[in-house]
């Protein structure tokens, strides 16, 4: 067991347990809610592996994210059932790379924590019941087609992206969802619901090393099963598919993305390093403190929407800025202007020290929230990186760093724009 | 949790709550003004225009630096609407002076940056500097156009809005495009002047050695007058439940069921409904959700919403277009199940102990102890976490049916692409 303390005080106990499940508390005392996530680092763009000495399983898009709603299923009832009378809430969520599942409460923790050590390794998958959540599923994702910011993003994605799976839907599509079967769920339930590729993190009032126990206890008889699996993911080409994407639907204003496709540098502390830099560019050109907003706010071209994100994981990574306007063509020739511009001139050290502080004020700020302490380590802890590197990290980014992260992650021949219409 | 009470000047009141728990201190202002047509886009506007800039800080690009070298100090306004009041809401915060070097005087800047903005902002002869009027005045524009872009907050505010036209509670906190295009910047300036010194005023502070910040609030001078006594919430019963079709190009069609109710914040019962509204529809085991998703599959979210101020539930559910009977007829079920005293002992404690979970769990953050308590605030009198857990843990079977009672079916809103239409 290794006992750390983090910039901001709090414990941070971890251990593996023996059957490899790696399981990590952190303690925030005088907090009422207690907080865990139970993490397989398996996601929606994981839809093609081989099991070694098996063949090549390609399974349709949305399966992963269908499994998650329906690890719920009990055959005598539902998962809510048994957490809500705990006074409990549980949800789980998708993404690209991980599912989680999580709950939060004040009492019975420890039951809490049993109830979701189990249900994550109890499937109950029957043909009706699978049947049954493609209605419910449906409609979930027809929410987010009518989500403006979703499908300018997907569209987006899917102009940067030649082949690989992020192009796509985490929950597939209406039509990938109708292959699901239980043959299939069950496969990639076996496949990537494995302690070794699945970790914990419990934060909240808590003693370290109880919790650890009481993992111990609850996971004695949960074995590793997990055999040699490669996953399978297609030739990316470096370029991007195509340099513009346009759509309309029910909305009151356009909107406007830029995207650039980008590259992962390095692993562990180098992506990390790349991460912090970029959203430092991504901050000095799409906020407030910025030339570049303020003079696009005053003209009004954007408003409050305009915001920029960096996202990189050891497969992928891309950047997107941009919002609501009513001027799309002009807003496009002035960012491309001013990104040139920023580019010429580069960060000067002044905003990286400002920078600097924000980054860090917003890292000590982040650890009131359990949910993000929680929800970011695990996906720092998937990606090879770590959430507590970044105080460190951030002190030792120099800024030739940035303007070298400027350089490269901004690139015009990898980058394409998303535009949605008023109809 | 619980906040000291100082009178400062008429109809200002300064809440403290000393702890150490959070990574930052937060400051909230809440100023209070009656909803209603003359009124609410001008409220609507000051929220956007006061953090543009202050005398110190002129420019909105001084401001955010500014607070980007305070560790990323956040400062943020908005308007609410509880019951038929609207909020004019200010926020605050920084990271914990304890966790940096010369903290104490980091925060004094970032506390005298705040206060700044609403009290001395920067000015011109026509009132507000017209570039800010002129742009915010534009952007709420937009902003009030853009609630079509978010499909459920549409569907459920058009829902109010029929249901409630004769009520100030009919209106959309942001105003309406006609008054915001008439406001004159010397009128808003007059108007942002007299709000200052008239409507009360409730500030908010939460974390560590507040004695000092308290002292130097108490301190400031308010230029007050006699304190406006704003108007009580209308009351209205049913007269006929109406229904209201909307077309629109959407991929999933929502339903919103408005229901009146005979209790509010202020009544003996207001706990029962609280209950009662629970036990309906506001968790994973509520009535609605168990029929509605996990029987029926009609739908991926249906939930109802309790507005206490001034007695309204609100049912939404995005289904499809074809299903609109079948989904009014199950929810109708659940009301009437309620009101025939169709209620399981296990419903009733599963619901109590998720609705005490979710008092308690806002004591882990600033901001939502602050947002519960405003509640308080605006009906006179502040209740604890204890009070009101008390008051839910008491509630029985009896009270919940005999409030449901009182629940009458107002209007039924159905936004749908018309597809789903038999002729």
């Amino acid at each position: 067991m290794t006992v750390v303390r983090v910039t901001t005080g709090e414990r941070l106990v971890s251990e593996t347990m023996p059957n490899g499940l790696k399981v990590f508390v952190m303690e925030k005392p005088a907090f009422q809610r207690k907080y865990a996530v139970l993490a397989t680092k398996y996601g929606s763009m994981d839809s093609k592996f081989q099991v070694v000495g098996e063949e090549v399983c390609e399974v349709p898009d949305g399966i992963a994210h269908f499994l998650e709603h329906k690890m719920f299923e009990e055959e005598d009832g539902h998962v809510f059932e048994r957490f809500s009378q705990f006074g409990a809430s549980v949800n789980a969520y998708t993404s690209y790379t991980m599912t989680s599942y999580l709950f939060s409460t004040i009492d019975c923790f420890a039951q809490a924590l049993q109830e979701l050590l189990r249900f994550v390794r109890t499937p109950y998958l029957t043909a009706e019941n699978v049947k049954k959540e493609k209605g419910i599923i449906e409609q979930e994702l027809r929410m987010y087609d009518d989500h403006p910011d979703r499908r300018i993003y997907r569209n987006l994605l899917s102009a940067l992206y030649h082949e690989h799976p992020i192009r796509l839907n985490v929950g597939g599509t209406v039509e990938s969802i109708a292959k699901i079967d239980v043959e299939r769920l069950m496969q990639c339930y076996n496949t990537f619901y494995q302690p070794t590729n699945m970790a914990l993190f419990v934060v909240g009032d808590v003693e370290g090393s109880a919790v650890v126990d009481l993992v111990n206890q609850a996971t004695a008889d949960w074995f590793d099963r997990s055999k040699k699996v490669q996953r399978i993911y297609p030739d990316e080409p470096l370029g991007i598919k195509q340099d513009k994407i346009e759509q309309s639907i029910n909305i009151s204003q356009p909107r406007y993305y830029l995207g650039f496709k980008d590259q992962v540098r390095g692993e562990g502390k180098d992506l990390l390093k790349q991460q912090l830099a970029m959203a430092m560019i991504w901050r000095s050109v799409a906020t407030k403190s910025s030339p570049i907003f303020t003079d696009l706010y005053a003209q009004g071209i954007i408003d409050d929407s305009f915001g920029a994100s960096f996202s990189g994981t050891p497969q992928y990574a891309f950047s997107v800025v941009g919002g609501e306007t009513d001027n799309p063509e002009k807003l496009d020739r002035c960012l491309r202007k001013a990104i040139d511009t920023l580019k010429k001139k580069k960060l000067t050290a002044d905003t990286v020290e400002r920078l600097k502080r924000r980054s860090l004020g917003n890292y000590l700020a982040s650890f009131n929230s359990l949910d993000y302490i929680a929800n970011s380590f695990l996906a720092h802890e998937f990606n090879g990186t770590s959430l507590l590197d970044f105080p460190s990290l951030l002190q030792s980014l120099t800024i030739d760093d940035v303007n070298s992260a400027l350089e490269h992650g901004l690139d015009w021949d990898k980058a394409a724009i998303s535009l949605l219409y008023p109809e | 949790m619980q906040f000291q009470h100082h009178s400062i000047a008429d109809g200002v009141n300064l809440y403290a709550c000393e702890t150490d728990k959070f990574k930052t201190v937060t400051m909230k202002v809440f100023i209070q003004q009656e909803l209603s047509k003359d009124y609410a886009s001008a409220t609507a506007l000051l929220s956007m225009i006061l953090p543009r800039g202050s005398k110190k800080y002129p420019t909105t690009l001084e401001l955010a630096q500014q607070m980007e070298n305070l560790y990323g100090a956040a400062i943020g306004s908005d308007v609410m609407k509880v019951g038929e009041r609207q909020i004019l809401e200010f926020y605050f915060d920084m990271v914990d002076p304890q966790l940096l070097v010369d903290g104490d005087k980091i925060l004094a800047q970032g506390f005298s940056t705040f206060w700044d903005l609403l009290t001395d902002t920067r000015r011109s002869d026509h009132g507000f500097h017209p570039d800010y009027f002129m742009q915010e005045q534009q952007n709420l524009k937009r902003l009030v156009d853009g609630l079509i872009n978010e499909k459920r907050s549409y569907a459920i505010q058009r829902a109010i809005s029929h249901m409630c036209p004769q009520e100030p509670f009919g209106l959309y906190k942001y105003g309406d495009q006609d008054s915001i295009t008439a406001l004159q910047n010397h009128d808003v300036y007059a108007y942002y002047q007299s709000v200052l010194c008239q409507n009360p005023m409730d500030i908010f502070l939460v974390g560590p050695n507040l004695e000092k910040w308290v002292g130097q609030i108490s301190e400031r001078s308010f230029n007050r007058q006699p304190v406006k006594s704003l108007a009580a919430n209308s009351n209205k019963r049913v007269d006929k439940p109406t229904e209201v079709q909307e077309r629109r190009d959407v991929s999933q069609a929502i339903l919103v069921m408005g229901y009146r109710t005979e209790q509010t914040y202020t009544s003996d019962e207001y706990y029962s409904l609280v209950v009662c509204n629970g036990i309906l529809g506001a968790f994973p085991h509520s009535k609605l959700f168990v029929n509605v998703r996990e029987k029926a599959n009609l739908a991926y979210y249906v939930g109802s919403g309790l507005e206490g101020s001034k007695g309204l539930i609100t049912i939404s559910a995005g289904i499809e277009g074809d299903q609109y009977e079948k989904a009014v007829d199950i929810i109708s079920k659940q009301v009437i199940a309620l009101q025939q005293g169709d209620i399981s002992e296990d419903e009733l404690i599963r619901t109590k102990k998720g609705l005490i979970s979710g008092i308690q769990s806002m004591n882990d953050s600033a901001t939502s102890v602050i947002d519960r308590n405003v509640l308080g605030v605006i009906h006179g009198k502040l209740r604890s976490t204890e009070e009101v857990t008390q008051a839910i843990a008491a509630v029985t079977l009896g009270q919940v049916q005999a409030v449901a009672r009182g629940i009458e079916l107002d209007t039924v809103y159905f936004l749908s692409n018309g597809k789903g239409d038999n002729e």
